[in-house]
């Protein structure tokens, strides 16, 4: 096993990687498993489990209830993540639906995957075909038959359970079955497919990355149902479970450890990184090969930070495209009362979804949508709106059980398209605290994604009907799912895109940026697996290199 | 002369296996294997002889060997019991067999360390002995690889002292029946004295590290862990559980608002109780329900009789600054056992009070259960509660932390007293499978027994010259 050396503050490695989320910790777990000596920067803290669950247990109502997962986690004061409860504005949104792109994640050792609700979808075959199906987006230079084993190796790094009838499966198309079935329904699942599945909704098990039995030495799932801000129990793969498989294989993490410059030599190769300590003093890190791994906002922006005098637009730049082609799985709610009690809140937050409404020829005019059965207990909604109602004493207890019982949320994810237009750049008047530029968005939906929400509410309404909703309500403004997509984009060719099939940027052949910031289609469902896939398929791309050299 | 008379007493040992019939040439029926394969399973074998396979890891193989044992002398390793000639036991006798099971000798003439319970196999009956010798050399697949060696340094290395050991403290009289008894609860101490070695960790050890015969069954330590005290005794034993209980725990691990198996209890129960035939298993519940109760004086009530559901979470939501015992509890322990400590209605979570390992007179096994959590299988359900130790899935905890939490949950739910960073370092130094310090205090007090025959012989050989 080869270890991380270390001279005067300064570091040399075999590899080595910015950032420690799920992408960076699997590449790191795998390399550093082979032998390879593999050194992780993160900008952010190292957290305590602990400590998040009991700030989330400590947070007012309002904060509670309004969903603000980005608060419970302490934050470095030199490398901040947005927060909304109030806004630190880190980053700047305009255009027309900039509002709709409040992004949340994690900047700690092992990422954004602390708080998620470890749905583990796969893309559709078809989703990498997009303008060869459908004449509308961009094709992917790889097809699913070359993702489909990576996709088997991230369900097993992360100990996934899924639906093993095929017919329950989104898509169908595997070579191995899930490390586990399904995570059995609920009640408000077996409700709801009773109901939606004769119309073609398609409600399935959506495969996540937790079991009901214990797997490795993670505990079984007990329903806690507080996926996000934070499993309490570590049930749900969390990307902290692979940076400390990792660091038992010998890879170095450095915990507060900005990145903010790249230095290349004259074929272009990158030779080292520099990283800010808490103390604001600079080191310097020297590799073979270089993996920077921050997600689709941070990687693009620490790539523009990074321009030198060969790369003066920024590093693997030379498309043009670092920064442009910013996507999510915009979203929005509908919730109503049902007539027949559905008690969501059983199990995990997300467990049921309908993907009839995935795929088919209308995608050549509008986008797709997925329909989450948000499984998140009705009982905040309940009590807010029992007491707006100006109830007391058992009336109020009434209404707020009759609410829990028969409230339904269900969250909608759209397919926007790839547009160059939507883009990142650096802000010329904000900076953060190691006087770095913060990153600025500009985010516009697109007519094909709006044109699909207005097909999503036709459908909505006829679920309404279904169950002859009371209180029915569709959302209008969008939220942000979180699932940032684009930056560094892959295709087939250096003109337009900035890394290939491997992730490997195509201006240097040392520099891997494996993540969502390549996934060029955004399809509707939780980008998480498809990022894992791709860093596996990098990591196995960086053997190869290595044991050539 | 006492040297010449064991040299030729290992000649005829050596001879006598030579001219024994090879294992391959016997034949063994159905039935005599299939019996074996149960008396392994009682015996529990595996739990030692297969090592488990973690992670990532290749596993050794059923009865293979190589399980290590983690000892500050360095790893002992369990041995290759597979009937491979070379490696294994394949070209034992099952008169060699035999002896190796009740008295510790292997094959080679070398005496086995303790970590082997043959002090309680040497009583086992000679059916059943045939019957396992059967299992092993026909059921058993051989596997041609060798466990590592044990390699422990000096004066510890020397086995042949343990032939002093056993000829102290190793019993292979035969089990005669009580006829006063019934038909079950001679069967129960048939199996509780032979292949469920319930002794080897639950009765206290005297100074030579041998079981005590005065007050059997009463606890001992064990490593980090404390094998409770198993007599009738009402307030310090397990006078208070009923024999279904006492059956139900064999078989399940867990009795809810009693207390649930964990280290290696746990692995017992996986590896055999829970395997075992119903009626033996009542048949031991039986037996070990009647053991003379042993009482110390300063337990005053049941280690399963502690605590009540408690409520501190109002408290703790008002505080700023919250005592960290109570913050650790209530982020890494509430979100299973409930903020009361109730556990899960149904029981699959235990209670924190009516809790054995939570209300013991000694908080060994409750800091041990942080350290290293619960892992148990029956059938096909695997209980696992993660450890909070070193590489923890959910956090690692320093000893400060778990002291903290450690002590309150003892006040919270047990009976009140204090832990200590201390007790917790000593406690994570110790081994998850922790016979280890049987071994090595075995090892050290026959280093000493060692050094006084060596002076004895000496003294001899002197005085004899003189003579001569």
């Amino acid at each position: 096993m080869n270890q991380v050396s270390f001279n005067n503050g300064d570091a040399d490695a075999d590899v080595v990687i910015v950032g420690s989320g799920v992408v960076g910790a699997l590449i790191a777990d795998q390399l550093a498993g082979e032998g390879h000596s593999v050194l992780v920067l993160e900008a952010g803290p190292r957290l305590d489990r602990a400590d998040v669950v009991e700030n989330w247990r400590n947070f007012s109502f309002e904060r509670r209830a309004g969903n603000d997962f980005q608060g419970p986690y302490p934050q470095s004061p030199l490398a901040t993540a947005p927060l909304y409860w109030p806004a630190n504005d880190y980053i700047e949104l305009s255009g027309p639906d900039g509002k709709g792109f409040k992004q949340g994640y994690i900047r700690a050792v092992g990422g954004t995957t602390w708080h998620w609700a470890a749905s583990c979808w796969r893309h559709l075959p078809v989703d990498l075909k997009m303008k060869s199906t459908y004449g509308v987006g961009r094709d992917w230079p790889i097809g699913y038959d070359e993702l489909e084993p990576y996709y088997c190796r991230a369900e097993e790094a992360m100990g996934v359970s899924g639906p093993n009838d095929p017919a329950q499966q989104s898509p169908s198309d595997r070579s191995k079955p899930y490390p586990a079935d399904m995570i059995p329904w609920g009640n408000g699942d077996e409700v709801f497919a009773q109901v939606v599945n004769p119309h073609g909704y398609n409600l399935v098990p959506i495969p996540q990355g937790r079991m009901v039995k214990p797997w490795q030495d993670r505990p079984a799932c007990c329903g806690n149902n507080n996926c996000q801000p934070i499993c309490p129990i570590g049930a749900m793969y969390n990307g902290i479970h692979s940076v400390e498989a990792a660091e038992r294989k010998g890879a170095h993490i450095l915990a507060e450890s900005v990145v903010y410059k790249i230095d290349t030599d004259e074929n272009n190769r990158v030779i080292a990184v520099h990283w800010y300590d808490t103390n604001k003093v600079s080191h310097k890190a020297t590799g073979k090969t270089f993996v920077i791994a921050c997600n689709s906002i941070e990687t693009p922006r620490l790539l523009l930070l990074a321009a030198n005098e060969r790369n003066p637009n920024g590093i693997a730049n030379s498309s043009d495209q670092v920064g442009r082609n910013m996507l999510d799985h915009s979203g929005f709610h509908c919730t109503f009362l049902a007539d027949r009690p559905i008690w969501l809140g059983r199990g995990p937050a997300q467990s049921s979804c309908m993907v009839g409404p995935r795929d088919g020829p209308f995608r050549s005019e509008y986008s797709a949508n997925k329909i989450i059965l948000n499984n998140i207990s009705q009982i905040h909604t309940a009590t807010k709106k029992a007491l707006a109602m100006g109830l007391v004493g058992e009336e109020l207890d009434t209404e707020i059980r009759r609410r829990a019982a028969y409230g339904v949320d269900l969250s909608i994810s759209l397919e926007p398209l790839p547009d160059p237009n939507n883009r990142l750049t650096l802000s010329k008047t904000r900076r953060d605290g190691h006087g770095l530029a913060c990153p600025d968005i500009r985010y516009e939906l697109g007519a094909y994604a709006r044109k699909g929400y207005d097909k999503a509410c036709e459908q909505l309404e006829h679920i309404g009907k279904l169950f002859n909703a009371e209180e029915f309500h569709i959302t209008t403004d969008l939220n942000a799912n979180n699932h940032i997509m684009g930056g560094v984009i892959m295709g087939a060719s250096s003109k337009d895109s900035v890394v290939d099939g491997n992730c490997r940027s195509f201006d240097h052949a040392n520099l891997w940026l494996p993540g969502g910031g390549a996934i060029p289609s955004a399809s509707v469902v939780n980008s998480t697996l498809t990022m894992a896939a791709l860093g596996i398929k990098a990591a196995d791309a960086i053997s190869r290199e290595l044991a050539a050299a | 002369m006492r040297k010449s008379s064991f040299f030729a007493f290992a000649a005829l040992a050596l001879g006598f296996a030579n001219a024994d019939a090879q294992p391959s040439a016997q034949k063994f029926s159905a039935k005599e294997i299939e019996q074996g394969r149960y008396v392994a399973i009682a015996g529990d074998c595996a739990a030692c002889h297969t090592a488990p396979v973690h992670p990532g890891e290749k596993p050794s193989g059923e009865m293979a060997g190589g399980y290590p044992i983690n000892s500050p002398l360095g790893a002992i390793y369990s041995s290759n019991i597979t009937p491979s000639s070379r490696y294994g036991i394949g070209a034992y006798s099952e008169a060699e067999f035999a002896r190796a099971v009740r008295s510790g000798i292997r094959r080679d003439g070398a005496p086995l360390y303790p970590a082997m319970p043959y002090p309680s196999y040497a009583k086992l009956t000679d059916a059943d002995i045939h019957a396992l010798y059967a299992y092993f050399m026909t059921a058993v697949k051989p596997i041609d690889s060798a466990a590592p060696t044990t390699n422990l340094p000096f004066p510890f290395n020397i086995r042949t002292s343990m032939r002093i050991w056993n000829a102290m403290f190793v019993d292979e009289q035969k089990i005669a029946a009580d006829p006063a008894r019934s038909a079950q609860w001679n069967r129960g101490r048939y199996l509780s004295e032979t292949l469920g070695h319930c002794s080897t960790c639950h009765s206290p050890r005297g100074l030579m590290m041998q079981e005590s015969k005065s007050a059997p069954l009463s606890g001992g330590p064990l490593g980090s862990w404390f094998a409770p005290n198993i007599t009738s005794d009402k307030v310090s034993g397990i006078g208070g559980w009923s024999r279904e209980e006492i059956a139900r725990y064999l078989s399940t691990g867990s009795v809810p608002g009693k207390g649930q198996a964990a280290g290696e209890m746990a692995e017992a129960v996986t590896h055999s109780f829970s395997r075992m035939n119903p009626a033996d298993v009542q048949a031991i519940a039986e037996y070990i329900a009647t053991v003379p109760a042993v009482r110390d004086d300063s337990d005053k009530q049941a280690a399963y009789s502690f605590g009540h559901s408690a409520n501190f979470e109002t408290a703790l939501r008002g505080d700023s600054k919250p005592a960290l015992g109570s913050k650790l509890y209530s982020g890494l322990c509430a979100a299973c056992h409930g903020r009361n400590g109730d556990g899960s209605p149904d029981g699959t979570i235990p209670s924190l009070h009516h809790n054995s390992t939570v209300g013991a007179s000694r908080s060994d096994n409750l800091v041990s259960v942080i350290l290293h959590g619960v892992d148990r299988t029956v059938g096909d359900r695997h209980v696992l509660m993660p450890g909070f130790g070193e590489a923890s899935f959910v956090q690692s905890l320093t000893n400060a932390q778990i002291a903290d939490l450690a002590t309150f949950v003892r006040q919270t739910f047990g009976p009140g007293d204090s832990v200590t960073e201390k007790q917790v370092a000593v406690a994570r130094t110790g081994s998850s499978f922790s016979i280890i310090l049987l071994v090595v205090r075995s090892a050290m007090v026959l280093g000493a027994l060692l050094l006084a025959g060596i002076a004895f012989w000496r003294l001899r050989r002197t005085s004899g010259g003189k003579t001569a």
